[in-house]
């Protein structure tokens, strides 16, 4: 990690606005976000929040997070910040106060369309053919939608990461005849 | 409260007869109550989305898309209205 790498944080029970929780009798992990009224439970017993974490993570960067999660670049961010706000806008009049191309502003208009926040209609144009229009779901059902696709990518990443831990549990149980990079690239390929 | 580029899209939606009968950007700010130098830039918005057609005698009224925009259930508020796919046919 380089010095220009932000502080590094850690899982603070007391005071982080989100519940990492752990079951007492098995090893159920869960993320909860938001309030935990009633607690939340496994094996009917409530969960409790891990008490002793170690492990310190890079603090994530919003720009990262939603490439990451959702192919989204800073340009389809800066599209959807735009777009909330007051309409009708004509797609020229986006890419102006943007600064990008037009043609860039209709690929992300139909990125957010894709990944479900943003719908688009086909208008009659009165000159002959179609019009574009792109108008946003309600803002509070972009808020779950955002938040329940994160969490189906938070879930797809914690899958690898248990993945890779049981590759190099399987790896000291039964594979000493190759090394153990050589066992976990191979199965985790480049895509 | 300040008049907002819907509120102009709908009043001129309001105002423009089947017959086609336009009006004035100086009676739709008086209809709105509202700056005429405000109005006339949101009939301008309007027009560069095809929402909207101004004569050359200034008068103006709504387009087919703007009926048809007007008419859309729209959950959320935001629209952006994109002729690219139109301007390449």
């Amino acid at each position: 990690m380089s010095d220009s790498d932000p502080t590094p944080v850690q899982y603070d029970p007391e005071a982080s606005r989100y519940d990492v929780l752990e079951c007492t009798g098995c090893d159920n992990v869960v993320l909860a976000l938001g309030r935990d009224d009633p607690p939340m439970t496994c094996h009917g017993e409530p969960m409790e929040r891990v008490s002793d974490p170690e492990m310190r993570v890079k603090p994530p960067d919003v720009r990262q997070v939603l490439l990451d999660a959702f192919g989204l670049p800073k340009a389809g961010l800066d599209i959807c910040l735009c777009v909330i706000g007051e309409g009708p806008l004509s797609a020229n009049e986006v890419a102006e106060t943007l600064g990008y191309d037009r043609s860039t502003v209709t690929r992300y208009l139909n990125e957010l369309v894709d990944l479900g926040l943003l719908r688009r209609s086909e208008l009659n144009r009165e000159a002959g053919g179609i019009v574009n229009v792109y108008h946003s779901v309600d803002l509070e059902r972009m808020r779950r939608e955002t938040l329940v696709g994160f969490y189906v990518w938070a879930g797809e990443a914690a899958t690898l990461i248990e993945e890779a831990n049981l590759t190099k549990r399987d790896y000291l149980r039964e594979n000493h005849e190759r090394d153990l990079p050589d066992v976990f690239w191979d199965r985790f390929p480049d895509e | 409260m300040s008049v907002t580029r819907r509120d102009v899209l709908e009043r001129l939606a309001a105002t423009t007869e089947p017959s086609g009968r336009t009006t004035t950007v100086a009676a739709l700010a008086a209809t709105l109550d509202a700056d005429e130098a405000i109005v006339a830039a949101h009939v301008d918005a309007l027009v560069a989305c095809e929402l909207a057609c101004r004569h050359d005698d200034g008068t103006a009224r709504v387009t087919v898309t703007g009926d048809e925009l007007l008419a859309l259930d729209i959950e959320g508020a935001v629209v952006v209205v994109d002729c690219l796919e139109a301007d390449s046919t």
